[in-house]
């Protein structure tokens, strides 16, 4: 299972349709949909990657392989940005 | 905030905002001419308090560009003052200033040769000032509030953009208070 946390150089804004993100490190600053600012809110509270999908089909109108593609594929930007990182726990 | 604040008649702030060279100064002007006071020609401040954000004006100065004589024909009185050094060829002109205003709206600026006002999301607004506030990288321990008073900010008033040809400079007070009719 895995996890992920917030690196202490990333800055967040939630807003109703999205978010914006900022990396205080890179200098670089990122907005997010309204989906993308759901899956920040959940890294926020330390869900791991699956319960990260689960939550994803339970709240939208997805099927699981297409939620775990999007997901992946989000998570491995923000790792890729520097503003997520895994965690061993 | 990198943005030009004036204020409309009842007395609530509309905030121009965009890149260097967007019109801020310009339009602030057209607008100072038809009576709306100043805040600021390039920057306010804001602050968020109960009654929701509120913009301060810190530098009475607005300065508009020699070259707008053609528009502006009383430019022509300060061509002596012109500072030619000055790329954009400014010279500081006379404006009402006042001291603060609830903000009514933010507009971000983009010149062009057609005028086409729309709506954008919260989302985008905060990205297009997130782009320009150089000091929200400053690694402080401040960051944080200074992102959250601007997320306020679009979250708590209708955002746009404005397409904006000279066209305006004739009739963007009515652009403005046309926006949210």
């Amino acid at each position: 299972m895995t996890r992920y946390r917030i690196v202490p150089d990333a800055l967040s804004a939630s807003l109703s349709d999205g978010a914006v993100l900022l990396n205080l490190y890179t200098k670089r600053y990122f907005s997010l949909n309204d989906t993308g600012s759901r899956i920040w809110s959940l890294l926020e509270h330390q869900a791991s990657e699956e319960e990260i999908v689960e939550t994803l089909v339970r709240e939208y109108d997805v099927e699981k392989p297409e939620a775990a593609r999007a997901v992946n594929r989000l998570l491995d930007d923000l790792v890729a940005e520097r503003l997520i990182e895994p965690t061993s726990v | 905030m990198h943005a030009a604040g004036v204020v409309a008649p009842d007395g609530r702030a509309w905030l121009l905002t965009g890149e260097t060279g967007c019109g801020k100064s310009t339009l602030t002007y057209a607008l100072a001419r038809r009576g709306w006071p100043v805040l600021g020609e390039d920057g306010v401040v804001l602050q968020h308090d109960s009654i929701g954000v509120i913009a301060h004006g810190w530098h009475d100065l607005l300065r508009v560009s020699i070259e707008l004589a053609e528009w502006f024909p009383e430019l022509r009185d300060h061509e002596s003052q012109v500072d030619w050094q000055d790329t954009r060829h400014r010279v500081a002109v006379g404006a009402t200033f006042n001291k603060r205003a609830p903000v009514a709206g933010m507009v971000v600026l983009q010149r062009d040769s057609r005028d086409a006002l729309s709506p954008i999301t919260s989302t985008a607004a905060l990205a297009t000032l997130v782009r320009q506030a150089t000091f929200l990288f400053v690694p402080d321990n401040h960051a944080q509030s200074h992102l959250s008073v601007l997320r306020d900010l679009v979250e708590s008033v209708p955002c746009f953009t404005l397409h904006h040809s000279p066209a305006q400079l004739a009739c963007i007070d009515a652009t403005i208070l046309g926006a949210c009719a």
